[in-house]
Order: C-alpha cells, then sequence, then structure tokens
C-alpha cells in the first residue's frame, strides 16, 4: 500500500542561478501564503511540502515548486518513514495536512483538492473556518456556528439525527446553509477557544468527541452512537460519540491545540482530551495504576486504544478549565 | 513614538516608546507596565457628563489616562486589554473609523473619540446602540475576544451579531433575521447583521456569547 505513494521533500536548496528572495516571493504565491511563513518552513529544511500522494501529483508538485527556483526531491513514503522516524507512519486515512500548512496559521485547501475549498485562519487559538460553498450545494453546520456568510446564502434548521443529537450534548439542531443559485463564502467561528481540523472522508468512518463537530458536506452523515454505559460514565465527557461516515468534507474543532496520533499498537489518552478517532480502534476505559493512583494521581481513567488507526487529541481539557476557574467565580 | 503589537493572537499587548514630550490616551486600567518616569493624569472621557455617556451607553470608562513622558529621555510602557484576544492598530489620515463600543484601547492626541447614534439597529443586533467615531490624523489601538480578520466588503454581506468590531465609514448596517422565523429561533442564529457598502470590516473569529455557551453548562 505504502509503495505507490509519495512524499514531496524540499531540500532547501536554490537551483543553479536563482535568486533566494525571488524564489521565495513566487512560492509565496504559489501556496497563497506570506514570504515569512515559507522562510520558516525553508529554515526548516528539508521537510516535506506533501505528504502520501501518488506519483503523478508529487510529480506535478515537484515540477511546480522548482518552476519557482527550489530544487525538490520525492521519495516513497516506505523510505521516508525509514528516514524521518514517526513523522508519518502508515496511514489508514488520506491526510491533507501537510507541513508547509502546520507551519502557517493560515491552512488552506491545496490546489489539488477533492473537496471544497476552505481557509483557516487564527490558529491555533482562534480558528476560524471560511468555506466556499459551490452553487446549489449545501453545508451542514453546528448550530450558533455562522459568523459570516454572502447575502444569498439560505439558512435551513433542521433537526437532524432525531433524538439522539438531543443526547449528544450536541445541539438539537443543525443548520444547512444553502448557495443558491451562485456559489457563496460562509464563515465559521465554534464557541470553544481553540483550533479547527479538517479531514477528507473517502469511505472511512471518524468518530467524535460529543461538541468536537461543527461542518460537513451533505454527503456525510452524522449519527449518534451510544458508547455504553461504563465507557461512558466514566469517559466524563458523553454518553455518547458522533459517527461521521460518507465521503466529503468534515471539519472538528478542539479546545486547545489539536495533535495528530497515529496508534499502532496501545496508545492511552486521558479522556477529557479526545477529539476524535478514527473507525478500527478499539477502546476501552481503564486505570492508569492501582487504585491508590485512580483517586490520588489525578488522572482518574483513561482510554486505552488498540488497534491502527488515528487519535486526534487537544492540548487542553474543559473539565481542568473549569476546576481551575470555579474557584473565581462568585456563588 | 514606536508602537509594536506584540505576544501571541490570543494574548496581545502594546509596546509604546514615547519620545520626551510625547503622548499616549489609554483606556483605564490599560496600563501593565511602565518606565517610572511617566506622568499619568485621569481625565474624564470628554468632559463629565459626556464621560458619564460613554460609560453607560459607550461600553467605556468615566476616566480615560492621559500618559506622558515629561523627562529628557525615551520611556516605555506596555499597554493590554481586559479579554484575551488580538489587538490591531488602525492608522488615521484625516480619515473617520468606526469602533465598536468597548474594543478602544489606546489612541495618539491626533485622534479624536466621538460617541456616535449608531441606530436601533445596532443596538438589536448586541452591536451597542452607539459606536465610537475615530476622527483626525494618528493611531488608533482596539482589540477585541478571538483572533481579528479583516474582511473586504463590496455589496452586501452578513456578520453574526457580537461579531463585528470596527469598520470604515463606507459601511452601513441592516438588520435581517438569519434564516426564516423557525430557523432564526431555533438555528441559534437569531438575529444578523447586514453589512453594505464599500470598505473594510474588522471581525472577531470568537464571541464571549459563544464561550459562555460552552461553558457555562460546563460549571456544576
Amino acid at each position: 500500500m505504502q509503495d505507490n505513494h509519495f512524499n514531496v521533500i524540499l531540500t532547501g536548496d536554490l537551483r543553479d542561478g536563482i535568486d533566494l528572495s525571488a524564489a521565495i516571493s513566487s512560492l509565496a504565491a504559489m501556496f497563497k501564503t506570506s514570504e515569512e511563513k515559507i522562510q520558516q518552513t525553508i529554515a526548516k529544511a528539508p521537510v516535506s511540502v506533501k505528504s502520501n500522494v501518488e506519483a503523478a501529483t508529487a510529480e506535478k508538485f515537484k515540477t511546480a515548486i522548482e518552476q519557482c527556483g527550489f530544487v525538490c526531491v520525492i521519495k516513497a513514503v516506505s523510505e521516508t518513514v525509514a528516514a524521518t522516524a514517526p513523522v508519518s507512519a502508515p496511514l489508514p486515512v488520506p491526510v491533507n495536512q501537510d507541513v508547509l500548512a502546520s507551519a502557517s496559521e493560515i491552512v488552506e485547501s491545496p490546489a489539488s483538492f477533492k473537496g471544497l475549498s476552505y481557509k483557516i485562519e487564527g490558529r491555533p487559538d482562534y480558528s476560524f473556518l471560511t468555506v466556499q460553498i459551490p452553487a446549489n450545494q449545501t453545508l451542514k453546520v453546528e448550530a450558533s456556528a455562522m459568523a459570516t456568510m454572502d447575502t444569498h446564502l439560505v439558512m435551513k434548521t433542521k433537526l437532524k439525527g432525531g433524538f439522539g443529537r438531543f443526547l449528544t450534548g450536541e445541539s438539537l439542531f443543525l443548520n444547512e446553509f444553502t448557495a443558491e443559485r451562485a456559489a457563496g463564502e460562509i464563515g465559521l467561528a465554534p464557541g470553544t477557544p481553540g483550533d479547527l481540523f479538517h479531514q477528507y472522508l473517502d469511505g472511512q468512518t471518524i468518530f467524535l468527541q460529543n461538541s468536537a463537530f461543527v461542518a460537513a458536506t451533505m454527503d456525510v452523515t452524522l449519527e449518534t452512537k451510544w458508547q455504553g454505559m461504563l465507557k461512558g460514565f466514566f469517559s466524563g465527557e458523553s454518553f455518547f460519540l458522533i459517527r461521521c461516515s460518507g465521503k466529503g468534507d468534515l471539519w472538528f474543532n478542539s479546545y486547545g491545540a489539536i495533535i495528530e496520533i497515529d496508534v499502532e499498537d496501545d496508545y492511552v489518552v486521558d479522556t477529557s482530551n479526545i477529539v476524535a478517532f478514527t473507525d478500527g480502534l478499539e477502546y476501552n476505559i481503564t486505570r492508569v495504576g492501582g487504585y491508590k493512583s485512580l483517586f490520588f494521581s489525578g488522572e482518574g481513567f483513561v482510554c486505552r486504544f488498540t488497534g491502527k488507526g488515528k487519535v486526534w487529541i487537544q492540548t487542553r481539557s474543559a473539565q481542568a478549565f473549569t476546576s481551575w476557574a470555579h474557584f473565581f467565580r462568585p456563588v | 513614538m514606536k508602537c509594536e503589537i506584540k505576544g501571541s493572537q490570543a494574548f496581545s499587548y502594546l509596546e509604546i516608546e514615547l519620545a520626551p514630550g510625547e503622548t499616549i490616551i489609554t483606556e483605564s486600567d490599560a496600563m501593565s507596565s511602565m518606565d517610572a518616569g511617566l506622568d499619568l493624569t485621569a481625565k474624564f472621557n470628554g468632559g463629565f457628563f459626556k464621560g458619564l455617556l460613554r460609560k453607560y451607553i459607550g461600553g467605556e470608562s468615566l476616566f480615560i489616562n492621559h500618559f506622558t513622558n515629561n523627562t529628557q529621555r525615551a520611556c516605555r510602557m506596555t499597554v493590554v486589554q481586559g479579554t484575551p484576544g488580538e489587538l490591531r492598530s488602525r492608522t488615521l489620515d484625516n480619515d473617520v473609523f468606526y469602533v465598536q463600543p468597548g474594543a478602544f484601547l489606546a489612541r495618539t492626541p491626533g485622534v479624536t473619540m466621538g460617541l456616535e447614534w449608531a441606530g436601533l439597529v445596532s443596538f438589536i443586533a448586541r452591536e451597542g446602540l452607539f459606536r465610537l467615531k475615530f476622527s483626525g490624523t494618528g493611531e488608533v489601538f482596539y482589540g477585541a475576544y478571538g483572533a481579528l480578520l479583516e474582511r473586504e466588503i463590496d455589496g452586501e454581506y452578513i456578520v453574526d451579531s457580537s461579531h463585528l468590531v470596527a469598520y470604515e465609514p463606507g459601511i452601513t448596517l441592516k438588520l435581517q433575521l438569519a434564516g426564516g422565523i423557525f430557523s432564526s429561533f431555533f438555528g441559534g442564529e437569531g438575529l444578523v447583521t447586514r453589512v453594505q457598502g464599500k470598505g473594510k470590516i474588522i471581525i472577531q473569529s470568537r464571541s464571549i456569547t459563544g464561550l459562555a455557551g460552552w461553558l457555562n453548562p460546563k460549571f456544576w
């Protein structure tokens, strides 16, 4: 599976007779980012600017980057793993995030991209998502997340997922924004301070923590899933997860920054730090140590993932924040 | 005068270096540190009655602080806003800029601040009955909760109430429902502001209502 996938690596070297600043500015123009970001990226060279793509796409990127004046090499994913260790382990879900994007505060959808074009600004503290909705298409959005939009977008409130969504703590209502006749833009601001993350689903399934959903295209199916009494009770979050499947774009948010973790065997995450995980991972709620640790370590229960897949965690937890802030609240 | 906005987006602060004889005017309680040589004069925010108006209607404070450098050397100070979030500056060159009540942080003496009736529309949209009008020549510093994003408007655009921070004079505000009657009340969007005209608007990427809605159910 890995053999026909490649990473495009920017070596940081210039091609002969090319001026550095000119090369940087043309590269900045190509990636639609600032020259400063490009400089930061170059400083980290060699970096992979596009990872896990097929040969043809990799070749296209290489040509484009070389036209800007930088030396670029293509490596098979399996080679890169050996060379750069845990950065890109086996990927069950194709990942659109690339190093260039994560180095910048503004993430934009790459040019050769299947889904809707979007932009995330204000990362990671107060991420703001702008999605371009093509004519006559519809976007499902978490209630009250809309911050700006074009005037011709039409909003409809739908009771989605039936009674299930009422129990997840997610709002009972989802808003559907349709771009009637012409393409339109919508800006989304989640309530939580923190980051936003995009995944393109192509038949995979992702489970989201109950309040992580921000937006999805119409072909993504959202269902609520009962976690089971024990898991729900001890997870400290909710009895329900949101199951996202189908084909299309999905955006979710976190409190704090988002870190993506590739799980190969076992991985333990504090229950209140889970944002999302891929299908195929089994999870159990366990103790970290013995009963003494359970009550005195402050760690309480944790979530142990087994199998192969990805877990997205958030760098802060709402529980920790509320218990810190609680003492300062007037009673 | 040298002014620089520093710090991360979440906790921006303003660093100012005042040359001898220079003055900066800040919102009360905005100074967080300064050279001991700077002199502070608290003044009514445009006179006693105007100050009261600005406090109770404009969301600003009754007093406003003037920091003056009466020494012979350059003095530094840092200015912060109360909310976590980003700061921005706007250079005025004999033009006008509107800022929502509560977002003002500091200005240079060449800029005058006025309180202007923004219309009932603005009030119902939870943007306040009044708006702060800055005119003259110099720098204005303002900030809000969240990251501040710039949008170029040419025509019409919809901004959710309480996300608008500042706008250029070419912009007018109108009010409308987010969707139909049902959608507007159950979709959590309610009333939105329709922004019309040509010019830049500054929006904040988070709102305090969004934060409260997320946080309040988590307190026990």
